[in-house]
């Protein structure tokens, strides 16, 4: 059946061009009357209830907010202040390129900007700026009423933002990470970045990350398990499908970055050697772990972008998209394929010719369903009628800008071309091409979704005129880069011969910046002098967000919605019915009916401070620990300062976390339409175990850290690097340790099903003792190998010492501090268990026991390949 | 059996098979064919893991979407340690 055979026409509007479903399956589209009117009458005044929250008005309001909307705005807006940070550093970078040589900034200052640049612009913008939409949208689209953890949203919300303000800080140590956004190896360790401002910069990664992860967790579950009736994972719009994978390959790709930055962290500000110049391979160990991530990174920016691209195409075309199913195929193999393309940045390194062949031909491979793709929004605008609004205007825009980039790209797959192109403005041009592609779509999804979001419209002239002024201003920009290709990357200086191309380019990039100026005045006087508009301002929007009023109601819908007939429905009798699927004609093809009320358990509030409480406390923490290098902190008050901020932020941390605990906060509860295929596993246990599932990536990419490193050096004489001390013996009894505390746990779920109080404490106790016991016997271990006196080892066996104890003390840490956080959740429940809780009720038992015996399936591994081989 | 019957035993298994690591290293398997003494050793490594997920965390009782879940996280861990090791060889 093609796409053609459901087609339907809409011809009640005159003027309004033909639309359709395109197919039987729904993504949550409205239906109206002849009348244009809701099917089920005119809306009625909402009744909003506040869930304990202050005022949209009220400052306080948006620092214990924990509605995905108020999350979807806070992000948007941040991320765009970040545009601007981003934005002017790149400026200075295009002054100072205006000429050849150093005129405007330092040597020092330009690898700031060119370093902070790249930085910003991929993780605190891009990102950020797709999850505020993702945020916003992705709820509504689903039929949920928000997120599966509404406080840890806004914990991302809060880890963001202060990971940005610890990155801006860094400017004030010393200097910011001045060695490139790909922070190589041995560039990134303290000999060459010494300055504090890098660590910084490293820990703001991290907390970034963190915010990431948090994230991934929580739209993960919230997307698998909390989808209305009806809307099974066939029928969910492209931005969520966008979003989806987007989230799944963030789960992956972020904890190997998180790995990769552990280590660095480690390597600053404890002094190891992972990467440093005398670990064998430590450069190209970097290398892989960064593009592991880096390259999946490629498509979790640029997937939210064509999500909203796909959906700005279907509704200004007036049609559903072409091959729909099979561009969700495409997106579906590209995430599968990003994670088998790393190398592709590593063809000049020392990496063998055969992996090189492989990795040529994986990256060519991935450009074919992005070409599926290309050619199914074509074929969209070729079987629509356009409307050329604003978003259509940058969607299109995005699409032309992404295949320019994407065949710029297929050079740099090839390995002989790589050769040539490597390191040069190719390079430069053909990413921006693609990210800033990306930008383009994400912009048209601002103003596509600005409506939404703020209940008025955008001025469509100044739309235009900052589109006209957008695009001319980018190809400007980064074309000549093409053209002026053998510039070498992030350096001022190149062959007089290619300045004019780099002074037009600097014209280029002052132009596009402007256009945003235009754009900010636009939505910001919009925003509150705009003409107001309904549920549905655009004509043929065909997701569920557009049959609520714009903005929604805190609780999104009248009801509880329901695709089960087919269409949008509201199990409360709600006041209209929006199409789901199967539907023909025009009334399928007309979407914009209006829903309003509200349906809320009423009376709990759903407002917090504590996400952002320990937002704060994280800041402190990371702030403090910056000043920590190679194991010291600065002499004097400075390093009193440091250790006193870091001591303040642990104990805010902890606070805030014992207040959240405390806090009476429930999520939303099922059960819930469509969970496949987690239907049996509650909301908290699914996010327990994606988390786990980052974490299994976190914890091989630290054992294949060591593995790498010893293959590196030469597996078998790696024994060379170990002192006599080292025995098996203490890692034989800390495995013990660790079995018999697992044993406990399931041995406290037991006493807890037969409601024994006393049984499930002494069960946990003896978990806590266990535990206990293997961190003093991992310190006994320690101390004795840091003050061993042999020939091989005269000043003991450090973190420093060699790659061996590098890799020793580090992944072993890493596990002990996953050992004294169980503790510490373990001491807690102790407590509780004491007041009588758990009985009859082995659930929360059996959570912290998934986290439990998961470390005690990593230590099962670290015994063998640290003591034993 | 009832649960803690059976909890039991998977404990001294996993106790036991843990004492063979070290036994096949204090035997001097290792000396004596490094490469078959790493891989038994390993392999009653991944039995434990397992016996572990399986039983203690219940991953046999859940959905295998779950059991799906993890393996891709292992899968990706695998992936990249031996892509990466073997591009230095």
């Amino acid at each position: 059946m093609t796409d053609d055979e459901h087609e339907t026409t809409a011809d009640g509007t005159g003027e309004e061009p033909p639309v359709s479903d395109g197919g039987t399956a729904s993504d949550g589209g409205a239906i109206v009357d002849d009348d244009g009117l809701p099917a089920g009458g005119v809306p009625d005044t909402p009744h909003e209830d506040d869930h304990g929250l202050p005022p949209t008005h009220s400052i306080r309001r948006w620092f214990v907010t924990t509605n995905h909307k108020d999350i979807g705005l806070l992000y948007t807006v941040t991320a765009l202040f970040f545009l601007i940070f981003g934005g002017l550093l790149a400026l200075l970078m295009r002054l100072e390129l205006w000429a050849p040589g150093a005129n405007v900034m330092s040597a020092a200052s330009y690898n700031q900007a060119v370093s902070a640049h790249g930085l910003v612009m991929v993780f605190w913008f891009l990102s950020p700026l797709a999850f505020g939409f993702a945020n916003y949208v992705v709820p509504l689209q689903i039929g949920a009423k928000d997120l599966a953890f509404p406080r840890l949203n806004a914990l991302s919300y809060w880890f963001y933002l202060f990971s940005g303000i610890l990155m801006g800080i860094s400017f004030f140590q010393g200097s910011t990470f001045n060695g490139g956004w790909t922070m190589y190896a041995p560039l990134n360790t303290p000999v060459y970045t010494p300055e504090i401002g890098g660590t910084t910069t490293v820990l703001a990664l991290i907390l970034f990350v963190a915010s990431a992860t948090v994230g991934s967790v929580n739209f993960l579950t919230t997307m698998h398990r909390m989808r209305a009736e009806g809307m099974t994972l066939r029928r969910m719009p492209i931005f969520t499908w966008s979003i989806l994978l987007t989230v799944w390959m963030m789960l992956f790709a972020f904890a190997a970055l998180l790995a990769a930055l552990m280590l660095l962290s480690s390597d600053r500000l404890i002094g190891t050697g992972y990467f440093a110049e005398s670990s064998p391979g430590g450069a190209m160990l970097w290398a892989h772990l960064f593009w592991f991530f880096g390259h999946p990174e490629v498509y979790i920016v640029f997937f939210p972008a064509l999500g909203a691209m796909a959906e700005i195409f279907q509704t200004f075309c007036g049609r559903r998209i072409v091959g729909r199913k099979w561009f969700i195929g495409a997106m579906l193999l590209v995430a599968i394929q990003s994670f088998v393309v790393w190398m592709h940045h590593m063809f000049l390194t020392s990496i063998n010719l055969e992996i090189k062949t492989l990795f040529m031909a994986t990256t060519i491979g991935i450009s074919l369903p992005f070409d599926l793709m290309v050619f199914s929004l074509i074929y969209t605008m070729l079987k629509g009628k356009i409307r050329f609004k604003t978003p259509f205007l940058f969607g299109f825009g995005a699409l032309v800008l992404f295949i320019l980039g994407g065949i710029t790209g297929v050079f740099l797959g090839a390995v002989v071309l790589d050769y040539t192109l490597r390191g040069t403005y190719w390079v430069v041009a053909h990413f921006h091409y693609v990210m800033v592609g990306g930008v383009t779509g994400l912009v048209g999804g601002l103003y596509y979704w600005f409506p939404k979001m703020t209940g008025r419209m955008y001025d469509e002239t100044l739309g235009k005129v900052h589109f006209a002024m957008y695009f001319v201003g980018f190809n400007l920009l980064y074309f000549p880069m093409f053209l002026a290709w053998e510039t070498p990357r992030r350096v001022f200086e190149y062959a007089p011969a290619l300045t004019g191309w780099h002074q037009l380019s600097t014209v280029g990039a002052f132009l596009l910046g402007s256009s945003f100026l235009v754009m900010f005045y636009n939505l910001f006087k919009s925003a509150f002098v705009g003409e107001e508009v309904d549920g549905q301002p655009w004509d043929f929007a065909s997701t569920a967000e557009w049959t609520v009023p714009s903005p929604p109601p805190l609780e999104n819908f009248p009801g509880v919605p329901t695709y089960a007939s087919g269409r949008l429905e509201f199990d409360d009798g709600g006041s209209a019915q929006t199409d789901g699927g199967a539907v023909h004609g025009k009334a399928a093809a007309l979407p914009g009916s209006e829903v309003t009320g509200t349906e809320h358990e009423g009376g709990e509030s759903h407002a917090s401070i504590w996400p952002f409480v320990l937002g704060v406390g994280a800041f402190l923490v990371l702030l403090g620990l910056s000043g920590l290098q190679r194991g010291y902190f600065p002499e004097g008050t400075m390093g009193g300062m440091y250790i006193g901020t870091a001591v303040v932020g642990g104990v805010v941390a902890f606070g805030s976390l014992v207040a959240m605990t405390r806090e009476r906060f429930h999520g939303p509860e099922g059960p819930f339409g469509e969970s496949w295929p987690f239907t049996t596993v509650e909301n908290t246990k699914l996010g327990l175990w994606i988390f786990l599932a980052s974490d299994v990536i976190l914890f091989g990419a630290f054992i294949g850290a060591y593995v790498f490193s010893r293959v590196a050096y030469g597996w078998t004489d790696w024994h060379h690097l170990i002192p006599e001390a080292h025995v098996v013996l203490p890692g034989l009894i800390n495995t013990y340790l660790l079995l018999t505390s697992s044993f406990a746990v399931v041995i406290a779920m037991e006493f807890a099903e037969r409601e024994n109080r006393l049984g499930v404490v002494g069960s946990l106790v003896a978990t806590v003792g266990l535990g206990i016991g293997f961190l003093v016997n991992k310190g006994i271990e320690w101390q004795h190998l840091f003050h061993i006196h042999t020939e091989a080892f005269p000043a003991g066996w450090d973190p420093g010492t060699n790659i061996a104890s590098t890799t020793f003390y580090v992944t072993t840490g890493l596990h002990a501090l996953h050992v004294i956080v169980g503790l510490v959740i373990a001491g807690y429940m102790i407590l509780r268990a004491w007041n009588g809780a758990y009985m009859g009720d082995d659930e929360p038992i059996e959570y912290f026991g998934l986290y439990w015996h998961f470390v005690d399936i990593v230590w099962l591994f670290l015994f063998p390949l640290f003591y034993i081989v | 059996m009832s649960r803690a019957k059976l909890y039991t035993v998977i404990y001294v298994v996993l106790f036991v098979l843990a004492t063979v690591q070290v036994v096949v290293e204090q035997a001097g398997y290792l000396e004596e064919s490094y490469w078959m003494a790493f891989w038994a050793i390993m392999v009653l490594s991944a039995v434990k893991a397992v016996v572990v997920a399986g039983w203690y965390q219940h991953l046999r009782w859940e959905p295998r979407s779950v059991t799906t879940l993890m393996l891709l996280g292992l899968l990706g861990a695998v992936a990249l340690t031996v892509a990466a090791s073997y591009s230095i060889l």
